[in-house]
């Protein structure tokens, strides 16, 4: 059976191969095998991975599997709780069912930092335009996934707002277009550029504040096995209200930024050391400092024009 | 039926065609920590996505191996002008000397053996190199318990690298119910080439492999452990295998021994194990204890009885009955005040 878009199967249909567990999805070079029961997950999924190609009978094996259940017998039937299951012990926060898509979000995310490791991995926001990628490289607030966000609007391919996925063989970036992460107040933001027809239902009263997700557009997905090379590497920071500021830095600085946000660098070794330093070396590195979106998004475009993107 | 999964594992049997099932294998074999050795053995013999995830694993073991291989040489480097060449254990010395049960295996803390009448100097070396007690066993009880009762030190950490190094200086504790002649196989144990550490010899590298898995513990690492031993086994030669017998009984390891080849050969189908087994007429563990390994290992009906009396059977192995109700009075005490600090916390 071929992949196709899960918006052409009926919730019925999802919902019984999730629970099964025998949804397989793909995205750029992963697949994915979801299961879980609650009824948020299943309408969670119909709505914000609604492009997102699926098959509802497994017909491979796959890199990540996702069980979102109760954390023991008793919190399946009493004040129900989940918590995503990996395969592999997670420090993870017990939620109320309503929140089984964060925990699903969560799995996934920790299955593709630690297992995932014929990619050197690391903690950034990529997109890319016809030419090549901008890395967007950020602690959590740092404001990657409103850029990232800002960029689709501009044109920009989404590639991930949680993952640079560097191939070793020829150092180019691969999409994994899951959708874009956002919480508290650049969720309104996002709204407003991107329409409220992008936004998934706000969940609240997460352990992070609210969450909520921009679905990845169908033509992001479409283009999720066209792996592009890093051209702009930006290391951004917000501040309320701060005059902006952009500083090139070298490459071994740029380098330096980086290693520590790689999940598996330590694990890899020398192809992690390798193809970081081909990436770098074919790109140039910022950091900016902004006080708005608007501003980020100013100076990002003339970067990229800058460096012919 | 896991006896099945195992065989496959190793290679020995078809993959599942059922995708389900296949990936139900795949994640059994991960959380195991068996995926690596999988890969190995099913190394280009796949295709589509296993090829991929097989790689993963691959990687992750790789890391492992040359983590070992970093602490096997700062642990010469240690020891370096002393007379001591400690024998390397289990994992660290397939490694070390990579043979078969090396191959895709995970790794990490680090198994030593020395004669007890260095165990002091050995002690004091590393320390001085910067190994310290690892803090959860770092107080007055388990330190004192260790001394009096057990066949290794506590574990050490190192205060940088933040590996672990267990410094045995027998393969059982003083107390345990089996008595094995560790002095006979260090004697035995020969020099890893090019290096300062020492190996046993192969017939007592099964040995040991079979008393830490059957006479030591509960059979915490079912598929690993099974999976181990078949692979060690197949690495001795026809000469060894005739030895295996006489040396099991000269080490006083015969029971070990034979619940090693039963259970080889009955979840495997090794027909070497099975007519060692019963050429050398030897006495595997009694009935009870065979069905709860069985039950642990294929995660069947009955399996938290079987963890149950493979739990009580480790530590009636371990200890006389009277410490045994002393340490766990402790144990239970101890694990009532640590949920009492979480504030009864529950998290699986």
């Amino acid at each position: 059976m071929e992949f196709q878009s899960l918006s052409v199967f009926s919730p019925k249909k999802v919902r019984d191969a999730l629970r099964q567990g025998r949804l397989e999805m793909a995205l750029g070079p992963f697949s994915m095998r979801l299961q879980g029961a609650d009824k948020s997950l299943t309408s969670f999924l119909l709505d914000v991975y609604r492009d997102a190609p699926v098959r509802l009978c497994l017909e491979d094996v796959t890199d990540v599997t996702i069980h979102v259940r109760a954390p023991n017998f008793l919190r399946k039937y009493i004040r129900r709780q989940v918590i995503p299951d990996p395969g592999f012990i997670v420090p993870a926060v017990p939620l109320p069912p309503t929140l089984a898509p964060l925990a699903l979000e969560m799995g996934l995310n920790l299955s593709v930092a630690l297992k995932c490791c014929r990619f050197t991995t690391f903690h950034a926001a990529v997109v890319g335009s016809d030419k090549g990628c901008i890395l967007i490289s950020a602690n959590s607030g740092g404001g990657k996934s409103t850029l990232a966000s800002a960029l689709m609007e501009e044109g920009y391919r989404l590639f991930s707002d949680e993952f640079g996925l560097l191939d070793h063989g020829n150092t180019v970036l691969h999409p994994y277009p899951r959708p874009v992460s956002l919480k508290g107040q650049s969720i309104q933001i996002v709204k407003n550029f991107a329409g409220v027809e992008w936004m998934s239902k706000t969940l609240s009263g997460t352990p992070k504040g609210d969450i909520a997700y921009r679905r990845a557009r169908a033509s992001d997905i479409a283009s999720a096995n066209q792996p592009l090379p890093a051209k702009l590497i930006l290391f951004p920071s917000f501040q309320e209200g701060a005059t902006s500021t952009t500083k090139e830095i070298s490459k071994p600085e740029a380098l330096m930024k980086l290693i520590p946000s790689s999940t598996n660098y330590h694990l890899l070794g020398e192809p992690a050391f390798t193809s970081l330093v081909r990436m770098v070396s074919g790109a140039r590195a910022y950091e900016i400092t902004y006080g708005s979106t608007a501003e980020s998004l100013r100076i990002t475009t003339e970067l990229a024009e800058g460096t012919d993107l | 039926m896991i006896s099945e999964r195992l065989k496959i594992i190793a290679g020995q049997a078809p993959l599942p065609t059922d995708m389900l099932t296949r990936a139900e294998l795949i994640e059994f074999a991960d959380a195991h920590h068996v995926l690596g050795q999988m890969a190995v053995a099913w190394h280009g013999r796949v295709k589509g996505k296993l090829v991929e995830v097989f790689e993963n694993a691959i990687l992750r073991t790789e890391f492992d191996h040359r983590m070992l291989e970093f602490e096997l040489n700062r642990l010469e480097r240690a020891l370096g002008g002393s007379d001591i060449t400690p024998v390397v254990l289990k994992g660290g010395a397939y490694v070390a000397t990579n043979i078969k049960a090396s191959y895709g295996r995970r790794v990490s803390d680090l198994d030593i053996l020395v004669p007890v009448v260095q165990l002091a100097e050995t002690e004091k070396l590393l320390r001085h190199y910067g190994w310290e007690n690892d803090a959860a066993t770092d107080n007055a009880y388990d330190q004192n318990y260790y001394r009096k009762y057990m066949h290794e030190l506590s574990p050490l950490r190192h205060v940088k690298r933040k590996s672990i190094l267990d410094v045995h200086h027998a393969l059982v504790p003083k107390t345990s119910r089996v008595r094995i002649q560790t002095e006979k196989m260090i004697e035995s144990a020969v020099l890893i080439e090019d290096r300062k550490l020492k190996t046993f010899e192969a017939v007592d590298v099964f040995i040991h492999a079979a008393v830490h898995a059957f006479a030591d513990g509960s059979f915490d690492t079912p598929t690993r452990s099974l999976l181990e031993l078949n692979y060690l086994l197949q690495d001795l030669d026809v000469e060894q295998q005739g030895r295996l017998g006489f040396r099991a009984r000269t080490l006083g390891a015969e029971m070990p021994i034979a619940t090693a080849l039963w259970m080889l050969s009955t979840t495997m189908a090794d027909l070497h194990a099975k007519e060692i087994l019963e050429s050398e007429k030897l006495k595997p563990a009694n009935c009870l204890v065979r069905w709860a390994l069985i039950r642990k290992l294929e995660h069947a009906e009955g399996l938290a009885m079987a963890k149950f009396m493979l739990f009580i059977r480790s530590h009636y192995l371990r200890m006389p009955y009277t410490l045994l109700a002393a340490h766990l009075l402790r144990k239970i005490f101890r694990k009532g005040l640590a949920l009492k600090a979480k504030g009864f916390r529950t998290e699986s």
